[in-house]
């Protein structure tokens, strides 16, 4: 809380009351006497204004209720890394410290804390932590140089997010101390990302980097994992940045400002610029940054496992083609993105696409997804054993989810692994044999025949059913009887359409009735009876069938159906007597 | 010292079993063919194996060569599950004559698990079981994982436990049982296995854990989006609360060190000994990072419904007994914060005749996750166990269901073709009414 208005105090990241804020101005504001800092607040309702006071702009903000002026003693520009790990694991003996008095109940009954003493004993010994947990503790920079390494150089796990970190040199230089450290959170955090400078600093040994909601842009988040190349467009002078550990990094929450929008495709080579220092990286989260992907890693990201891209919706399925090469890739994740289709247009129907060639487990929930087609092009990725696909539009339905799960995974091949459940052997015969079933119709109109030869299927099937073809060699093809439609269940679905004919009477006409299957012979004798003016008991009645011709069966049994005897619509009683 | 030897019974208790040794040696550095990870050579490395090494003890049997075997023994009439831990990835952790198992399996009978089939494994079954005893320098008890719904689960699991009292009186049997939920289950006849071996043994258990399958169900469902939990996920979110109640007795920590506390604890009347679970935060490894769960956010979140593991309303009843464990990267300014901002405080009532409240304590290893599973790793987590009158819920709901399928006598013919009589089912139906009202009776005050 100093009172030196330098300009070094512009940008930096403030607390005030919980609030986060950024400092955009540092001065006087006339008429009132005394310094003053113009701050724009995270939270763009926080503030009474936009940065002007009575006609004069003194800083702007992004929305019109963001900014607000504040007393230099007001604002917390928050401690450093070492400080602030002390504040919290380190044992504080005082008459500061009123634990002792505070006794808290819950439903009346005291709280008994059990082991507390130890606890704070084993975590005072800074040189023991592993795992260091810094959220919301106003971090601001790295301190004395050389201070952490010499306090706490066996952090592995380091989570700094919702901080007052305001650059990426700063994080830089705090996870530069830490020689062994794997995982890396920054998210929450507004960082500017360096344009131009020399990174130095190597994080050889992270392994997951958390950088959700930080802001970053692309290339930024390139940068930092490992390569001083796809600068290009940024006409920027590469950086090296040296950054090799950094395996997983975290960086969340981007805000692009209004001015970030005039160039914001230069700010998507940000998050390439950041990753660049980090050759063993293997997991990066990119969520909620308003991403979107420009350029093409060439040498950064080759060893990163899982990307997660969720809640970027600026993210579509064209940039995809941009990552598409990276050689671990196995896990992406693209929830929220608003995607809705995928398209590997270097595969043919049936064949293999070289994009995406580790990639094994994609998760798509809670996007845009309603046409089949976007699974017939999944099953054209080589590695795809996992998939997830929920709260889409095609599979939103509750009702259809079932026919929808049977349908992704007869349209996938080798999925073992839907929306969490494994795909057990049953469960893909089954939904393969439904498949085959239910488009059966279709592909018998569309030329198909189970003889081979004469086997010609429309373009159009094809690209539609591309796995039909193998399900028909799998299963065989598609009998007649499997894909009769089902008659509406009315009485006129179910009535026989008989003829009636004399043999030894030739003279008399031959009659049409229709009946139903159900109709015993004694009814079917008294019908005719009283048509033909002879007593039941002389009539004899048999039937024949235009599908065996000269084949004529007896109905004897007067008590049995016609259904009984299999008389089928079509058919011809013959009665003689 | 103080070893607590496993015994996992039945499909459920071994399958859990499975899962659970997997967390084990995931959590204390044990490769699949039970060789302790040796990674680096420097000194934090050794130091962490110091602190660690004390504690492998209680459940890892270490060999001479260097090997650790869990001190465990995994039990089934029929061969199918048992074979599958046998091929499994961790066929070399255990040695083969912990696995064991019989030709013809108890078919959802509780009457086949106890009489017929059961006793003609339970020599073979002690008999190991004392063998694994006798490596122990001081055993402190048993821990029993089965299934309430299962033959085997209930039926022989009813007669080892009779067993087990007859030859080590002293020792503690502490249970983790798996009450039937009608979403997974495949047989109609588990309230009547549920009732039958509640009654033969509630006096040879000291305490019982119980997981109701539909609760776990649910938050798998909708918490992980898991479209179709099967057994697979669900035990996966199981043994992560296990583990986080045995947390104590693997790891140094405070409260609950060793299996008598438990009982000290949180068993006011031995009939009353069935405590319910709560976990937090249960997070989808899909969205790894996207929250962050501060101690307050998980000490509120433990007293959330969605977060029990029975399915019964705690503000309907009075608490006994409780128990927060923290687990992870937690301080303990900011535990005490926590719970005094926790709002659900206030509608917490305990009993009149009980002095002391909530025992906290915090266990500073980080939780961990099973690869390639459903939850996504966080920086700590609680694990709440209390000792509530609510939980008669759970009672009332399998009793009812065996009322009506006693009142018709359906099925009964299959558990008295084993030789089993009527009289057996009507006195464990009075000993669980009875069991009902032992509840209603301590809330009672006086």
């Amino acid at each position: 809380m100093s009172d030196t208005l330098t300009a070094d105090v512009i940008g930096r990241r403030v607390e005030v009351n919980g609030e986060h804020a950024t400092v955009r101005f540092a001065g006087v504001v006339p008429p009132v006497a005394g310094p003053w800092f113009g701050v724009e607040w995270d939270n763009p309702e926080r503030g009474k204004h936009d940065g002007s006071h009575e006609g004069t702009v003194y800083f702007k903000c992004r929305h019109p209720t963001g900014g607000s002026f504040i007393r230099p003693n007001k604002v917390n520009f928050g401690t450093d890394f070492l400080t602030a790990i002390k504040n919290r694991y380190v044992l504080e003996d005082g008459p500061e410290e009123d634990r002792k008095e505070q006794i808290v109940t819950i439903g009346n009954k005291p709280v008994e804390t059990i082991g507390f003493d130890s606890i704070m004993k084993q975590q005072s010994q800074l040189s023991k932590l592993q795992e260091v947990s810094l959220r919301n503790c106003a971090v601001s920079c790295a301190g004395e140089k050389g201070g952490v390494a010499e306090a706490c150089p066996n952090i592995r796990k380091v989570d700094l997010s919702k901080n007052l970190l305001s650059s990426w040199d700063e994080v830089i230089h705090i996870a530069d101390q830490l020689r062994h450290l794997e995982v890396l959170n920054v998210s929450e955090n507004k960082l500017k990302f360096p344009s131009g400078s020399v990174l130095t600093g190597t994080l050889s040994a992270l392994k997951v980097l958390v950088l959700n909601q930080t802001g970053i842009t692309w290339a930024e988040a390139h940068a930092q994992c490992g390569g001083s190349h796809g600068l290009d467009m940024q006409k920027d002078a590469s950086k090296f940045v040296d950054l090799c550990v950094l395996q997983k990094c975290s960086t969340s929450n981007c805000i692009i400002s209004a001015k970030d929008h005039t160039s914001m495709r230069m700010n998507v080579a940000k998050v390439l610029r950041c990753v660049a220092g980090c050759p063993g990286l293997e997991e990066l989260y990119l969520e909620s940054n308003n991403i979107f992907i420009s350029e093409r890693p060439t040498d950064v990201l080759q060893t990163v496992k899982l990307l997660d891209l969720s809640s970027n919706q600026l993210i579509d399925e064209n940039q995809l083609y941009l990552i598409a090469h990276l050689p671990r890739l196995e896990q992406l994740i693209l929830s929220d993105t608003g995607i809705s289709s995928l398209h590997f247009p270097d595969a043919g129907i049936g064949c293999k696409t070289s994009m995406f060639p580790s990639l094994k487990y994609l998760v798509v929930n809670d996007n845009q997804i309603s046409q089949w087609s976007f699974f017939n092009e999944l099953e054209k990725l080589p590695s795809l054993r996992a998939l997830s696909c929920l709260r889409n539009p095609l599979t939103k339905e509750d009702k259809e989810a079932e026919t929808a799960r049977l349908l992704i995974i007869a349209s996938i091949g080798r999925l073992k692994t839907l929306n969490k459940c494994e795909i057990l052997p049953e469960e893909r015969r089954r939904a393969e044999l439904d498949y085959r079933k239910a488009f059966g119709n279709e592909w018998k109109q569309a030329g198909g025949h189970k003889d081979p030869e004469k086997n010609r299927l429309s373009e159009e099937f094809l690209t539609a059913h591309p796995r039909y073809q193998f399900l028909c060699l799998k299963y065989g093809a598609p009998e007649d009887w499997e894909l009769k439609t089902q008659q509406p269940l009315m009485l006129k679905n179910q009535l026989l359409t008989l003829k009636i004919k004399y043999p030894h009477q030739l003279d008399q006409k031959v009659l049409e009735k229709q009946l139903p299957g159900s109709m015993t012979i004694q009814k079917v004798k008294g019908l005719l009876s009283r048509l033909l003016k002879v007593p039941v008991s002389d009539l004899l009645l048999s039937y024949e069938s235009p599908k065996k011709p000269g084949r004529e069966i007896e109905l004897e049994n007067d008590l049995k159906s016609l259904q009984f005897y299999s008389v089928e619509n079509g058919d011809c009683l013959l009665v003689r007597w | 010292m103080r070893e607590c030897l496993s015994i996992h019974i039945g499909q459920a208790g071994i399958q859990i079993g499975d899962a659970c040794w997997e967390l084990y040696c995931l959590e204390h550095g044990i490769q699949p063919n039970g060789v302790v990870l040796d990674s680096q050579q420097d000194q934090l490395e050794n130091a962490k194996m110091e602190h660690t090494n004390a504690s492998f003890d209680t459940f890892f049997c270490e060999t001479r060569a260097g090997k650790h075997v869990p001190r465990a023994l995994f039990v089934d009439l029929e061969p199918t599950v048992i074979d599958g831990i046998r091929t499994g990835q961790h066929r070399s952790l255990f040695h083969p004559e912990q696995l064991l198992s019989g030709k013809e399996d108890a078919a959802n009978n509780y009457a086949r698990g106890r009489y017929s089939v059961g006793s003609e494994v339970i020599d073979l079954v002690l008999e190991r079981t004392r063998k694994l005893a006798e490596q122990c320098g001081g055993l402190q008890g048993f821990l029993i994982f089965r299934s309430f719904g299962g033959g085997t689960g209930s039926g022989f699991t009813s007669l080892l436990m009779e067993r087990l009292t007859g030859e080590y009186s002293r020792k503690t049997k502490l249970e983790f049982s798996v009450y039937p939920a009608p979403r997974i289950s495949t047989a109609v006849v588990e309230p009547y296995n549920s009732v039958l071996t509640t009654h033969s043994t509630t006096e040879h258990t000291d305490c019982t854990f119980m997981v109701d399958n539909e609760a776990v169900y649910d938050i798998c469902h909708r918490k992980l989006s898991v479209e179709c939990p099967s057994h697979a996920s669900i035990n996966r979110l199981v043994v992560q609360v296990v583990s986080s109640i045995t947390a104590s007795l693997r790891f140094e920590g405070p409260l609950n060190v060793d299996l008598i506390e438990f009982q000290t604890n949180l068993v006011p009347y031995p009939r009353i000994h069935f405590p319910m679970t709560a976990f937090a935060p249960i997070v989808s490894a899909d969205k790894a990072y996207h929250e962050q769960f501060s101690v307050s956010d998980i000490t509120t979140a433990c007293f959330e419904f969605s977060n029990q593991l029975v399915k019964c309303d705690p503000r309907l009843g009075k608490y006994m007994a409780c128990c927060l464990l923290y687990r992870g990267d937690v301080i303990p300014k900011e535990v005490n914060a926590a719970i005094a901002a926790t709002k659900s405080r206030h509608s917490v009532q305990f009993v009149d005749w009980c002095p002391t409240g909530f025992k906290v304590g915090i266990n500073n290893r980080p939780p961990t996750v099973m690869p390639g599973g459903d939850l996504a790793k966080v920086h700590r987590s609680i694990c709440m166990l209390s000792n509530t009158t609510a939980i008669v819920e759970a009672w009332a709901r399998l009793d009812h269901k065996f009322d009506l399928m006693y009142a018709k006598r359906a099925f009964l013919h299959w558990y008295l073709r084993e030789g089993m009589e009527e009289a057996e089912f009507l006195e464990a139906r009075e000993d669980l009414a009875a069991l009902e009202r032992d509840y209603e009776e301590v809330v009672q005050s006086f």
